[in-house]
């Protein structure tokens, strides 16, 4: 474990200090009422209440992040496959990319299902995610079941497998629909960092 | 990861995140107490003075709008959208991507950045990514637009594009860009062009002088699939040069007297490994040839060391060792270094042992990374005297704890072209000292050395045996060459190259009857094969079967129309069977040709007293 995970070192230096000092502050919830996330016109969107009881999916990503786009086909693939019961959402939370460079993007990249602005990272924070591409799986009842990897392609950067060997997304959405708990509900993802944006 | 507790969950992560994301009261206290601890230990650091040097030089040859690099670093916001991710990179020397150890021999265009760089990022990142003093921003480096050198001499791009699936592994494709030259010219450099430069992760051309890539395409122009190739040709023509393209990379101009020699009729085939980006893509390479007036006067000749009959690792070792070394018989310059494996190679080393005993690391490359594979030249040419030792000593690791490991779950690799199979070889592009006493090639002694030493490690080395017996033809020993051309023809038998060398070796030891067989089997199996045409024209007709080999000139001179021995000798074979006339037209073909054919000249004469006697 402790060769392999290399990413986890990252994160648990980073988090420490952070999570130290942030459980003395005060302020924590206020600010989330006033901010949300948006669809592609504009409009708020909160696409946990728009599930109306299906499991939902969200995938944090970034266009020009190449791990995330490398993800797209698998993504879209898992979407369709579970079409009845899961309802599966691209979260863009880089404020700097427009609806337009969205849409053209998930054109190219052959996505079918909607895409979310997240400029204030309001499902990040919710979700949990550090890094794009991650995911998030929320189950009927609206608790946050798995965040983390989408499967195990990438175990760091440059340090990539032929094919997945574990497909963490997938088993999450399996055990969400079925109701059934899960062994993992955290992984760390490899691939750009959320928190460089700003 | 630990998950944290149910009760816990909804509000410390949601704290952390803030602040490590957004501008909150505890962020600053946060970052407060970070920067007071590293100010402590280093001096505070600005993007503008301290980061975009770095940057500059390291990052954006790849990291600007239409390179490799998937986001530009040229500007404060570009680095700050990804600045702990840079200093994760950096610090785990995954970026810049360069794989040798510091060692004492130096390459040119080194990309390591030195401790005190990665430190220097990462305590930017720590502080708080301060942008600092625009005064302090150096100059925007200059990158040319477009092709590097200027415009090309000749611009070549592949027949047909290659579509690239949007997912799955890694893929490799062979693009044949056909005779792009129309008489013998020297080339002092080629760009590489892949196309979207995101998408080809390496690419070398091939000189492939026999036109052997066109035969493997399904349709004209349409490339072909595979990872490793082997190129043969039938003149003394080893390979000379690394015609290498990396993301970033620059041309390579060859210096004065180096040019590779580019003949009509040569086809150059682009050999890439293409990574799918997520969404299907096209990919049409394009070449540009530069070529210059200077023909080559220094020879330089790429030894290669291997061993892949070594390579049978057994499922989950994690430290299988394969070496090979070779003796130096001649003195030469190192010029460049190319190790390579697969995706179980761990540890990759090569060593010269001078005679003199002492020892030198010729490069040392402690975390192989098939994916940034690389031609390394020296900054100045390593010198090795006749008689060092060259060594390549390789470490794969067959365990699941290697994660590039293709299988899944691990299984017994042994040697092979293929992606799933492994491969154990060191490259050195050498520049051979020319003797002043031996008037004799240096790369003959140099070839002829490495096939023995390969028939010493594998006496079923076809390209041995066929490299050995072509030289020893070629220095006048018949039947030594004979023995070897045999052996690759057992291993061998169907090899249409080997076959036709193997017939014209016994037609020159007089032993014509022998040779017909397998002229007939070069031409079996390849019916459009001029030079076994014209072989077994000369066969039969020196057994006498004068319309045999009419029928052999004749159908050779389809082949190629240009080629006026075998006109000569369709004259002859015409005035063997009686018909003068026609001996008559292409003894005057052959003259057309070369006006200085002897034989033709001769032939024409005498017919001429038989056709009119005077």
């Amino acid at each position: 474990m402790s060769e392999k995970f290399q990413t986890l070192r990252f994160f648990s230096r980073a988090l420490v200090p952070a999570i130290l000092l942030c459980v003395y502050s005060t302020p924590l919830v206020s600010w989330s009422q006033q901010n949300f996330a948006t669809n592609l016109e504009g409009k708020p969107f909160d696409p946990i209440r728009a599930a109306h009881g299906k499991v939902v999916v969200l995938i944090f990503v970034r266009t020009g992040c190449p791990i995330s786009n490398r993800y797209a086909p698998t993504v879209q693939q898992l979407s369709t496959q579970h079409r009845e019961d899961a309802t599966f959402f691209l979260v863009y939370p880089d404020k700097k990319e427009t609806p337009e460079v969205i849409r053209k993007h998930d054109r190219e990249f052959g996505y079918t299902f909607a895409a979310l602005r997240d400029p204030q990272h309001v499902l990040v924070k919710q979700s949990q995610a550090q890094i794009t591409p991650e995911t998030a799986v929320f189950d009927a009842g609206r608790r946050l079941v798995y965040h983390g990897r989408i499967d195990n392609l990438y175990e760091d950067f440059g340090h990539a497998r032929k094919t997945a060997t574990t497909h963490e997304l997938a088993d999450a959405i399996e055990a969400a629909i079925a109701g059934k708990p899960l062994s993992a509900n955290a992984t760390p993802a490899v691939g750009c960092y959320i928190s460089d944006l700003e | 990861m630990t998950v944290v507790p149910r009760n816990l969950r909804r509000f410390v992560p949601l704290a952390c995140m803030a602040a490590l994301v957004s501008g909150l009261g505890c962020v600053t206290r946060a970052q407060q107490k970070n920067t007071t601890q590293a100010d402590a230990a280093q001096a505070p650091v600005t993007f503008n003075r301290d980061i975009t040097p770095i940057l500059y030089r390291s990052c954006a040859l790849c990291h600007r709008p239409g390179e490799t690099g998937p986001f530009p670093l040229l500007t404060y916001a570009d680095a700050k959208s990804h600045a702990r991710q840079i200093a994760a990179v950096t610090r785990s020397r995954f970026m810049p991507p360069w794989l040798p150890d510091e060692g004492e021999l130096k390459f040119a265009d080194e990309l390591r950045l030195s401790a005190g760089e990665i430190a220097r990022i990462q305590a930017w990142v720590d502080q708080g990514t301060p942008e600092g003093n625009p005064a302090d921003l150096p100059a925007k480096p200059k990158f040319a637009e477009g092709w590097q050198l200027g415009k090309p001499d000749i611009i070549a791009k592949a027949m047909k594009p290659y579509a690239l699936p949007a997912s799955g592994s890694d893929n490799y494709w062979n693009f044949v860009f056909r005779a792009p030259v129309d008489r013998t010219r020297w080339l002092k450099s080629i760009e590489i062009r892949p196309g979207d430069k995101r998408l080809v992760h390496h690419a070398n051309v091939l000189v492939d002088r026999q036109q052997n890539g066109r035969r493997q395409e399904i349709d004209p122009g349409a490339g072909f699939g595979g990872m490793e190739l082997t190129i043969e040709s039938e003149a003394f023509d080893p390979d000379s040069h690394f015609l290498f393209w990396k993301p970033g990379s620059i041309p390579y101009v060859e210096p004065d007297g180096m040019a590779l020699r580019l003949d009509k009729d040569t086809d150059l085939i682009l050999n890439t490994h293409l990574q799918p980006s997520g969404k299907p893509e096209t990919i049409q390479p394009t070449l540009g040839l530069y070529f210059t007036d200077k023909p080559a006067t220094m020879h330089p000749i790429l030894l290669q060391l291997e061993n892949d009959r070594m390579l049978d690792i057994p499922a989950g070792d994690k430290n299988f060792v394969v070496t090979d070394e070779f003796t130096l018989p001649v003195d030469v310059d190192v010029l460049a270094i190319y190790p390579h494996a697969h995706y179980l190679g761990k540890d990759l080393r090569a060593l010269a042992k001078f005679p003199d005993g002492r020892s030198a690391t010729l490069i040392r490359i402690p975390d192989w990374n098939l994916n940034w594979q690389a031609v390394y030249r020296y900054a100045q040419p390593v010198k090795l005297p006749k008689g060092t030792t060259i060594s390549m000593n390789f470490v794969y690791d067959n365990s699941e704890d290697n994660v590039r490991n293709p299988n899944d779950p691990p299984h017994r690799v042994v040697g092979g072209n293929r992606a799933v199979d492994e491969m154990a070889h060191l490259w050195l592009q050498v520049l051979p000292e020319q003797s002043t006493q031996e008037k004799s090639d240096p790369r003959i002694l140099i070839v002829e050395a490495m096939a023995q030493h390969n028939l010493q490690k594998n006496p079923e080395d076809f390209e041995a045996h066929y490299n050995l017996a072509a030289l020893l033809m070629g220095r006048g020993e018949v039947p030594q060459a004979i023995a070897h051309f045999a052996q690759a023809n057992r291993i061998r038998p169907n090899e249409p190259t080997v076959n036709n060398a193997f017939g014209a070796a016994l037609l020159a030891a007089g032993r014509a009857e022998e040779s017909v067989p397998h002229l007939t089997a070069a031409l079996n199996a390849r019916p459009d094969y001029f030079d076994a045409r014209y072989n077994l024209g000369n066969a039969l007709a020196s057994l006498g079967d004068f319309r045999g080999a009419l029928a052999q000139f004749q159908a050779a001179v389809r082949i190629n129309p240009d080629d006026a021995n075998a006109e000569a000798n369709l004259g002859s074979a015409f005035a063997e069977t009686g018909d003068l006339k026609q001996a008559k037209l292409h003894y005057e073909r052959a003259l057309r040709l070369n006006p200085n054919h002897e034989l033709a000249r001769e032939n024409l004469q005498q017919l001429g007293h038989e056709v009119n006697p005077r």
